[in-house]
């Protein structure tokens, strides 16, 4: 993780590195954390601690690789910091978004939307490799064909910005 | 009543029976949605860049100026980013779960009861957390089904992650945590996320899984929905 990978993070979430300070150290998102179920000792704190720290977060981390976006840890933390979005960030940052992401990111910058059929053909080589193809029966109360809307009006300026403190 | 209403993507295509759904109960309750123009993509949980899902969030509030104060959005990511992006600003944006209180749903006309029946209502993540913008009551499909003479079932799992997030990421993390919450369940699956219920069925068994709308629908008489 060089410095400007390390800078976007802070960038990204709008949190600053001093923001970190008040974690506790308590744990508690760790006792809550879904990961737990998937991987052992998933400690959610390690990250904002070695970020707090200034130092690399292992890009082999068990949340980056499986956080869920639940939440569980945020709802518990007495600060409620926003772990899975500083977590989502890390991904970003680092460049280590799935095939599906990326097709989700494509289709939104083509349309606007999420065209279903283009992310099924732009993930179909991992859809196949990965064996999702034997869901299928299940669903086709989710396959439909309809074309593309294309949004006329996408980005235009001045936003409502985040200006609330978070923590 | 009027409402703005934000469909969202998978509404438009994996999820439409959510969409006829809640269209059919606004309807039946005598409430007009009328659909945002040309909404965009909220950016569900794919951005890692806060300022970019706010962005996305505000332009679609942005085109529902004028349109109605009551914003409503099914899809739980969806209704989450919109609340987010509003803030204490000019709209008042719900997930159709925030609304459907006894009182609300008390226009309906009720045709079956579901006496000796047994169903598990299920929240997952997003509309429970974080607490900012989380549904008011999270017992909301509970009252509704005891109400009407039911039990429920799998009062542990409710607020449990079903994992659909990582589906087409990591499968397997989404088989283990969606088989830990079909295990706790009896009778069908009450859900209201597009990615719930997709990560449960893809993963059920004999279980079966249903929106919260289905479920309304088939106590006003609808044939089909349950
Ligand atoms: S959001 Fe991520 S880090 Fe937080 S509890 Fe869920 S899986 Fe763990
Ligand atoms: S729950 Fe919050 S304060 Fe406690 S260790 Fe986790 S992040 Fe830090």
């Amino acid at each position: 993780m060089n410095e400007e990978q390390f800078k976007a993070i802070f960038e990204l979430t709008g949190y600053r590195q001093q923001d970190f300070s008040v974690c506790l150290g308590c744990k508690i998102c760790a006792s809550v954390c879904t990961v737990n179920d998937l991987s052992p000792s998933v400690n959610p704190q390690d990250i904002l601690l070695s970020l707090f720290l200034g130092h690399e977060v292992n890009s082999d981390h068990a949340l980056v690789h499986y956080c869920t976006n639940c939440y569980r840890c945020t709802n518990a933390c007495p600060w409620g910091i926003r772990i899975p979005e500083v977590i989502r960030a890390l991904r970003e940052s680092l460049a280590l978004e799935s095939t599906f992401e990326r097709a989700f990111k494509g289709s939104l910058k083509i349309w606007g939307r999420v065209y279903e059929p283009y992310i099924f053909m732009k993930t179909g080589v991992f859809l196949l490799k990965e064996g999702y193809l034997k869901y299928m029966p299940k669903w086709t109360e989710y396959m439909s064909f309809h074309l593309p809307h294309g949004v006329r009006r996408l980005s235009s300026q001045g936003g409502p910005s985040d200006s609330k403190g978070r923590l | 009543m009027d409402y703005a209403y934000y469909p969202g993507c998978s509404l438009t295509g994996s999820a439409r029976r959510l969409d006829k759904g809640v269209r059919k109960v606004f309807r039946l309750l005598g409430h007009t949605l009328k659909d945002i123009p040309d909404w965009n993509c909220c950016g569900a949980f794919e951005y890692g860049d806060r300022k970019e899902l706010t962005r996305l969030s505000g332009e679609n509030l942005r085109k529902a100026k004028g349109m109605a104060r009551e914003v409503i959005a099914p899809c739980p990511a969806c209704s989450k980013n919109l609340k987010e992006a509003n803030g204490d600003g000019d709209f008042r944006v719900y997930n159709p779960l925030d609304l459907f209180s006894k009182d609300f749903l008390s226009g309906l006309t009720i045709k079956r009861d579901l006496k000796g029946q047994v169903f598990t209502p299920y929240y997952g993540c997003v509309l429970l957390r974080p607490a900012e913008t989380a549904i008011p009551n999270t017992s909301v499909m509970e009252e509704f089904v005891m109400n009407l003479g039911a039990d429920v079932a799998g009062e542990k799992v409710k607020d449990r992650c079903c994992g659909g997030n990582r589906f087409f990421i990591n499968k397997w993390a989404t088989e283990k945590l969606s088989r830990m919450i079909l295990e706790k369940s009896k009778g069908p699956i009450l859900v209201f996320c597009p990615l719930c219920h997709m990560a449960l069925t893809t993963f059920s068994g004999n279980e079966r899984v249903v929106y919260f709308t289905d479920l309304i629908l088939y106590v006003a008489g609808e044939e089909g929905t349950l």
